[in-house]
């Protein structure tokens, strides 16, 4: 019999006050080596939070957080050097190339042989290495400090909402890098506000609510247990159509162009739908199954959508 | 400590600030055209001439004389007044804030007083009664004016004593306390050294600490390997940098534009450190103090811009009256301009150890609360 390895994150009972505000509420969670964990919740839940005192960046009011096996809050010089880190809004010296901020933190880390030019290329920077940091766009900035947190080739990289503000291409390009970071077997710690990002990219998902861990999982495991249901919407033209959905047990929802949506357990339900439909002469002229996503758990878990553009009103 | 990273620091910092224009005008340009602007005007101070305007109503030989006299060796350089002008209005047309008339009669009154006739000593014809009235018609709002009539006045009671015939009873004779003559610009330089060492490190600290950190640059360096300690040297070793190129360009100009005569020895060193430490420490507590950047920055200039005016960096202190005089022994910037000249113009080590002793202590006790309050991890 083999032991597990030793998780790349452990947090245990941490808890962060800020005076009367209660910001993290005794939470304890672990990261495996080598998984992309997406961190979510809604704005001033305690995300950013619990993720600046695993990156050292704040201190805990108690409990323990242990990266690669070392207590963060003990031996804060020792982790350092072993973690990247992209913060939430990213920001660099404005007048300081990408070039020259690269070889920046690479002196800062100690780093002589860094491959300057592989992180640029990483980050897909290659025609902007000579920009000064004000020059660049919202997304180039976020591409530059994922290049930063990887000058020290950590084992454990944060990205605190690496795409948030940015464009649909921008975002885009910016998961190809994280991407690239799973591939190479990187542990990676995500916040987001997307929840295609956090299925797209991430292997175990965490959602956070006022302090609180409420779930956590694969986002197959979380979809499977908590939105255990199809969405069958029809296109039918006539009224009846959603007075025999009703009477046979279920709750359609119509909208003004003559959509109807019913929310079904099993598959054998679609069918009967059908059935029942195509007897009474009202026969769909458009038919959508679809399984439930991660926003749908979200949003049955916490009671409400992420929102973008705002940030987590934590006091310093 | 690390070498290393003060080492990358250094680098960003100079980068930076030699691809900022506007940073390298306040730093480098300012304080050169300071010099150059106020040398330029008090370059010929101890030959200072003004323009009088004379109205010769008289017209006579006696009364050319006296003009003449008025000239003051050099002091005046007169401009005649047609007589048959208005001169009140002359001088409102011309824009002349002082004109001297000499009326009608003079010579005849000059020969009665003295017992002329015919250009012959005759004291029976004398008459100690006999006088003129020069009239003096001024713009009391012109700031040189009542400095000309000062003159003028003196002027005539060398007249009036030369007409007593009695040699004068009290003579003076002046003796500067200077081992040697100097000139106004080598009592501004040193002035001007302080303020721009001021402004660049109090500036400096709070552009650092807190538009880096209202940016979110802190939060990241903060989960490098830098210390906290590592980046307040680094950033005072900049700082330093800094003053020394600034104080070697203001040396440089006054040197090569204006030949003055200073002392450059360590004390200017000692004093620049001390400086640096001060404002840069002041800095780093109004980073702490004020929440925003922007706020930061007028606490700044709020501190800088009286403290420029009132510690004697332009003026001399004597000019202020005398509560403003005793606040400005209480300001920092006022031992740096007393140490500086009386180290660099004086050569007075004494005063230059007492003011650096003040100074010592100020930065000392601001250094360390402005440690103590620079904030590095988030939310302590």
């Amino acid at each position: 019999m083999t032991t597990p390895p030793d998780p790349a994150i452990a947090v245990d009972h941490l808890t962060k006050r800020y005076g009367d505000l209660l910001a993290v509420n005794d939470i304890s969670f672990h990261v495996r080596t080598g998984e992309v964990f997406a961190f979510l919740g809604p704005n001033g839940a305690g995300k950013s939070t619990t993720v600046e005192i695993i990156e050292t960046i704040r201190t805990p009011t108690s409990g323990t957080v242990r990266v690669l096996g070392v207590d963060v809050r003990a031996r804060k010089h020792d982790i350092v050097p072993r973690i990247g880190v992209l913060p939430q809004g990213f920001s660099s010296f404005d007048r300081i190339t990408v070039r020259e901020t690269i070889q920046y933190y690479a002196r800062i880390f100690r780093r002589r042989n860094i491959d300057v030019d592989g992180l640029i290329q990483l980050a897909n920077l290659k025609d902007k290495r000579n920009e000064q940091f004000k020059n660049l766009s919202g997304g180039l900035k976020q591409r530059l400090g994922i290049a930063i947190a990887l000058v020290n080739d950590p084992e454990v990289v944060f990205l605190d909402e690496p795409t948030t503000g940015l464009d649909p291409r921008a975002r885009r390009e910016v998961w190809d890098v994280l991407l690239s970071l799973k591939k190479n077997g990187k542990t990676v710690f995500l916040t987001t506000h997307y929840m295609e990002e956090a299925e797209l990219l991430a292997d175990t998902v965490a959602i956070i609510s006022k302090g609180e861990i409420i779930a956590r999982g694969s986002p197959g495991e979380l979809i499977e247990s908590n939105a255990n249901y199809l969405t069958l919407t029809l296109k039918i033209i006539g009224e009846a159509a959603s007075e025999i959905i009703r009477r046979m047990g279920f709750a359609p929802a119509s909208d003004d162009h003559q959509n109807i949506t019913v929310k079904v357990e099993h598959t054998d339900d679609i069918q009967k739908i059908l059935n029942a439909l195509q007897g009474a002469g009202a026969s769909p002229l458009s038919l959508d199954v679809r399984k439930p996503n991660l926003e749908a758990v979200f949003l049955k878990l916490t009671g409400e959508a992420l929102r973008e553009g705002s940030v987590e009103g934590v006091p310093e | 400590m690390s070498g290393r990273v003060i080492g990358a620091n250094l680098v960003v910092s100079i980068t930076s600030f030699s691809r900022e224009k506007s940073a390298m005008f306040f730093t480098l340009a300012f304080p050169i055209i300071l010099i150059l602007v106020f040398g330029t005007i008090f370059l010929n101070q101890d030959n200072v001439s003004f323009d009088l305007s004379v109205q010769d109503l008289d017209q006579t030989n006696s009364s050319a004389q006296l003009v003449k006299t008025l000239e003051l060796n050099g002091k005046f350089k007169i401009s005649a007044v047609d007589p048959a002008a208005n001169p009140t209005q002359y001088a409102k047309d011309k824009k002349v804030n002082l004109v001297v008339v000499i009326p009608r009669g003079y010579e005849r009154a000059f020969a009665r007083r003295l017992g002329l006739v015919g250009g012959i000593p005759t004291p029976a014809f004398r008459d100690p009664n006999a006088s003129v009235t020069v009239t003096y018609i001024y713009d009391p709002s012109a700031s040189s004016t009542s400095t000309k009539i000062q003159l003028i006045r003196s002027g005539v009671e060398l007249v009036n004593q030369g007409m007593s015939g009695q040699p004068p009873f009290i003579r003076a004779a002046e003796t500067s306390t200077l081992t040697k003559k100097y000139r106004f610009i080598e009592f501004f330089v040193p002035g001007i050294i302080a303020m721009s060492i001021m402004t660049s490190s109090l500036s400096g600290a709070v552009n650092v600490n807190a538009e880096l950190r209202q940016k979110g640059v802190i939060r990241k360096l903060s989960s490098t390997p830098i210390t906290r300690t590592d980046w307040i040297l680094s950033n005072i070793l900049y700082q330093f940098i800094l003053a020394l190129v600034s104080t070697t360009a203001i040396l440089v100009v006054s040197y090569a534009v204006f030949g003055v005569r200073l002392h450059t020895n360590a004390w200017l060193f000692v004093f620049i450190v001390l400086e640096v430490f001060a404002f840069g420490g002041l800095g780093m507590i109004l980073t702490r103090v004020a929440n925003e950047a922007e706020s930061a920055t007028a606490a700044a200039n709020f501190i800088m811009f009286p403290m420029m005016f009132l510690s004697g960096s332009f003026f001399p202190l004597e000019m202020m009256p005398g509560f403003l005089q005793t606040i400005a022994r209480g300001l920092p910037l006022y031992y740096v301009n007393e140490g500086l000249r009386a180290s660099m113009v004086f050569a007075d080590n004494t005063a230059a150890l007492r003011a650096s002793a003040m100074i010592g202590v100020f930065a000392t006790v601001v250094f360390v609360l402005g440690i103590k309050t620079t904030r590095w991890e988030e939310g302590k």
